[in-house]
């Protein structure tokens, strides 16, 4: 059986809808394929808001919170839309709930001088994934709401308690210094 | 390039401008190479962040949500594929299953060959949903799934065959009726014996698949002949 799934050309979001409807009933196996399939992109919105010490804690919290709710899924929206925003909510909570703001990198601009002037490992990816890490908190926050997990400037102005407009100007400021390691 | 313009750099990119203020804005890059370039580097930036695939996971975080998850949903019931077949109900789905996997190769290589010769835009269907949140057990949701989800596609793609067919040649759709034979009764024996086991995952696994493998032959064949029209 294994060829013929090899052919199929079911798109990952189609596959998602086929396994939200088939976990909602209790499929562990279809929960654990929605699982892998989106869990690395979770871990990534995790890592740059919160601290990494609680990463994997608050990573298990989310998906088990994904099974639990997956029944208010409805379809308005993709999976991965309504994932990520259940996912930024219990991160948001979580650091609320521990006081744990900004406690991973000092968060200026030195800090991302210094994350420029460290470049040590060739090769894109991870180039700008140091530099993420070193951005200034406020503006990797922003960044990685609005670019990686599609919020909107009003939306993000709401959960991190600033307004749209600071919002925008992080937004520019985080691209503007990422935008250095294009150019290596 | 200058701070007026620079600023504007990510409203411009996040299409956040007005009408007047895009096309005053569009008429400066036109002047400023700088500007040009830096919009550019800042559209790589966030198309890196759009397509950023994440981080590799500890296998212990997924053993802590299964631990989690462990009786949450006390009226399902997922059955083990080994476990759910005795061994000749197995070898009597799987002689067509083979049977059809072949055929259907054979015309996969002819519809391959027809998309790539294809110049128009390949026509996307959309499948539908269904809730299936009242049925007992997960096979019986899958199952009734993949009838609902592909069903409706499939029925779409026939009717796009009747529209478009005259575009094919008579040896492929002779090639098509004969493979699609195969795999329908491979589909409606999967479905008889469903009925008699609603709660088999190897037989819902393997109905799931003959329809998945009907849609893929009919969108490959239903884009050759759109295209060819």
């Amino acid at each position: 059986m294994r060829d013929l799934e090899s052919d199929v050309e079911l798109t990952p979001a189609e596959r998602d809808v086929i396994d939200v409807e088939l976990a909602v009933t209790g499929d562990s196996q279809a929960f654990e394929r929605l699982y892998r399939r989106h869990v690395a992109r979770i871990h990534g919105l995790a890592r740059w808001l919160m601290s990494r010490d609680d990463v994997e804690d608050v990573l298990q919290d989310i998906f088990i919170r994904v099974w639990e709710k997956l029944h208010t899924f409805k379809g308005e929206a993709a999976f991965a839309t309504w994932l990520h925003r259940l996912a930024t909510n219990v991160i948001l909570r979580r650091r609320s709930e521990r006081g744990t703001r900004g406690e991973r990198f000092g968060g200026s601009e030195l800090d991302l001088s210094r994350a420029v002037a460290d470049r040590v490992t060739p090769g894109l990816k991870v180039d700008l994934e140091a530099a993420v890490d070193r951005l200034p908190e406020k503006a990797r926050e922003v960044f990685v709401l609005h670019d990686m997990a599609g919020y909107k400037h009003e939306e993000i102005g709401s959960l991190l308690g600033v307004s749209s407009g600071t919002s925008r100007s992080q937004l520019h400021h985080a691209r503007m210094a990422l935008r250095q390691y294009l150019e290596a | 390039m200058s701070d007026q313009w620079t600023d504007r750099l990510s409203a411009y990119l996040d299409d956040e401008l007005s009408a007047t203020e895009r096309a005053a804005f569009e008429r400066h890059l036109v002047e400023c190479e700088e500007c040009h370039t830096t919009l550019n580097q800042l559209g790589s930036v966030r198309t890196w962040a759009e397509g950023y695939e994440g981080l590799p996971t500890s296998e212990a975080v997924w053993v802590g949500v299964r631990e989690g998850i462990k009786g949450g949903s006390a009226d399902a019931k997922v059955v083990s594929i080994q476990d759910a077949r005795p061994r000749w109900r197995r070898l009597r789905i799987a002689v067509p299953l083979a049977l059809a996997a072949t055929m259907a190769l054979v015309v996969v290589g002819v519809g391959s060959w027809w998309v790539g010769r294809a110049t128009a835009p390949r026509r996307e269907i959309v499948v539908s949903t269904m809730p299936a949140r009242l049925l007992t057990t997960s096979s019986q949701a899958q199952s009734l799934l993949a009838a609902e989800r592909y069903g409706a596609a499939i029925a779409q793609l026939e009717q796009v065959l009747l529209t478009n067919g005259g575009q094919l040649d008579t040896a492929t759709v002779r090639i098509l009726n004969r493979n699609l034979a195969v795999i329908d009764r491979a589909i409606r024996q999967a479905r008889e014996a469903l009925a008699t086991d609603p709660g088999s995952a190897y037989l819902a696994d393997h109905f799931t698949h003959m329809m998945q493998r009907k849609l893929t032959l009919l969108r490959r064949v239903a884009s050759a002949g759109v295209a060819a029209s």
